[in-house]
């Protein structure tokens, strides 16, 4: 069923997803990698297909969002849902479909048992920060650490 | 999600997994390998799930508004007898595709498609033990004239030629199949659990949402390995080709839409609450789902074939080569795959027996039409039982011996075994008391006890 002229409609990610999914990722990143899309649309289907949201317009997929609950990494006890992977077509920014698609994603992860939700944002992307912290999300007491095999970025 | 999960009782519990031993081998190997394959994934469960916290009240039919019912004997005969006969015929398809997708999922090219079909195998067989998990926990025999253990017994001994639905009796020719067959059949599932959602008997309620999540994964499991086989086709990879792809969704696509039902018909099921759509409806909106996939699979291809095409030329040369019979450096439409029209090869519902093609052309003679399936159908298939019944009762139809109405009900007409376990000289039941010191050891009505 496709949504009504102009309007947005969040649904769950589902397999025909993969080709938008990758043509906006493109756009995003100028990078055209199926093979990516293909295996991690496969993993969020098998784990919770409810806690991936997609944003539909006139039946195009125009934004997604994918989460994962998990709990115990790091240390971090509490059932986390976390905020994975996220990318909304350039064409469709500024129409707040991705706090549509946070809300949908947050209140799934909390009626599943979330505490808490987390996810780790590249210190240039000062976009995504914005709008994480639009949102809601804060600063958390952690640190993101990293050793490359090959010793770049030390 | 909140879902409450529970087993049937053992006898049936037991019959379930005697007929696992037989007829799904290789499930042992699922648990074995689910770290490799579904890291950190909750382990396969063998049991019944329901989803908790769905409305109490009916969302359409005679009956909206009123609270859902949680007996068969709340639903009056007719309803009672409509139900019935759809819990045993999605019964009997969840046990079908294991054994079309056994026989053939060894010659999975890669271990990772592999245990995908084994585990949408798995879960299927969970889906069936789901339909026998509403055909135990209440009275059905007011309407059924069968005990559960009959009803059970008649399921386990359906084998690929004797289910309900007729695409359960098509053997698979390839591991092609395996995979068409899940992007293909298993949305028409999707589609059926989907309506069946609002169900007015609350316990089916239930039952479709965890079915759904699951199924949702089967989709996955068709779609994504063909995407990657056309990939490979198009990189010239020389042992999958689009040919074989288009081919296996030549043979499967008449079987999904099928399985909707007659396009007229579909009345009842909204009338008694049980479905939301009517089948030619569920049907269109299949059938578009169908095309979108096909659509994402030739753009695939196109990508790469053509890595400088962007998105949008990609599909605008699929339509161009499709609709005009170009050529674009060296590929054609005969490349690329195209859904047949609704119409083509259908034995069942309004277009049945009306020698239609792929492109919807219209055959005047039986020989001309059945040359036109020699060369769209995979060509195992068309040395297959199934295939030479079909074009017997399509001479005959077309000679004026029998109606098409006849025909359609001969099919499917391929009855090969029913009601022997290979085990033994009967049945499956398995003895839980011990004997009785003075009197007969209790046992299933007809039964015979298990001695593998």
């Amino acid at each position: 069923m496709n949504s009504a002229p102009g309007q947005v409609r969040i649904r769950p990610l589902s397999e025909l997803d993969i080709s938008r999914v990758v043509a906006i990722d493109e756009r995003l990143t100028g990078v055209y990698r199926p093979e990516v899309w293909e295996r991690r649309v496969g993993y969020y289907i098998r784990r919770d297909a409810d806690g991936c949201p997609v944003a539909e317009v006139e039946g195009k997929v125009v934004g997604f969002m994918f989460t994962d609950l998990r709990g115990g990494e790091f240390g971090l006890e509490e059932v986390s849902g976390w905020i994975e992977r996220f990318g909304v077509d350039p064409d469709y920014q500024g129409r707040s479909i991705g706090r549509r698609l946070f809300e949908t994603a947050q209140a799934h992860l909390l009626a599943r048992g979330a505490t808490v939700l987390r996810t780790l944002v590249e210190q240039e992307d000062q976009d995504l920060a914005s709008f994480l912290r639009a949102v809601g999300f804060k600063n958390a007491p952690l640190t993101a650490l990293e050793l490359r095999a090959d010793g770049a970025g030390a | 999600m909140n879902v409450e999960q529970s087993t049937i009782p053992k006898k049936f519990h037991d019959a379930v997994l005697h007929w696992q031993r037989h007829n799904f081998p290789d499930y042992d190997l699922l648990p074995q390998n689910w770290e490799k394959y579904f890291p950190n994934e909750p382990a396969f469960c063998l049991c019944a799930k329901m989803e908790i916290g769905m409305s109490d009240t009916i969302e359409v039919g005679d009956k909206q508004g009123a609270a859902r019912m949680l007996k068969p004997s709340e639903m009056g005969e007719d309803a009672a007898k409509h139900l019935l006969a759809i819990i045993r015929a999605q019964a009997s398809t969840e046990f079908g595709s294991i054994q079309q997708h056994e026989m053939t999922l060894a010659r999975a090219p890669e271990d990772e498609d592999r245990f995908w079909v084994l585990r949408v195998m798995a879960e299927e067989l969970r889906h069936g033990y789901q339909m026998f998990h509403m055909l135990t926990s209440q009275d059905w025999s007011s309407v059924s004239r069968q005990s559960a253990e009959e009803m059970i017994e008649e399921i386990l001994s359906m084998r690929t030629g004797s289910h309900v639905l007729d695409a359960f009796n098509v053997d698979y020719d390839s591991f092609v199949d395996n995979v068409v067959f899940a992007a293909v059949i298993d949305r028409v599932g999707k589609y059926q659990l989907a309506m069946q959602r609002v169900c007015s008997y609350k316990p089916f309620a239930q039952s479709m949402p965890p079915m759904l999540r699951e199924e949702a994964f089967h989709l996955a499991a068709g779609v994504i390995p063909l995407r990657r086989w056309v990939q490979r086709a198009a990189q010239g990879a020389e042992l999958v080709t689009m040919q074989a792809i288009h081919k296996s969704f030549n043979k499967w696509m008449p079987r999904g839409l099928e399985m909707f039902g007659h396009e007229k018909g579909g009345e009842s099921n909204i009338r008694f609450g049980f479905k939301n759509l009517k089948n030619a409806e569920a049907q269109s909106q299949y059938y578009d789902e169908c095309k979108k996939m096909i659509a994402d699979l030739n753009q695939r291809y196109l990508r790469a074939r053509f890595p400088k095409l962007s998105p949008d030329e990609a599909e605008s040369l699929a339509v161009r080569l499709l609709r005009g019979g170009e050529r674009h450096q060296g590929v054609s439409a005969d490349d690329l795959i195209e859904l047949p029209e609704q119409r083509f090869f259908r034995r069942k519902g309004e277009p049945a027996w009306t020698m239609v093609g792929t492109r919807g052309e219209t055959f005047a003679d039986v020989e001309s039409y059945v040359a036109h399936l020699r060369a769209t159908l995979p060509e195992p298939y068309l040395a297959s039982r199934d295939m030479k019944q079909y074009v017997e009762t399509l001479r005959e139809v077309v000679s004026g011996k029998i109606t098409a109405d006849q025909a359609s009900k001969r099919m499917p007409n391929l009855k090969r075994v029913g009601g022997v376990c290979p085990c033994s000289n009967s049945v499956r039941w398995i003895v839980e008391e011990p004997p009785a010191t003075n009197g007969p050891t209790a046992r299933a009505p007809n039964a015979k006890a298990d001695r593998p």
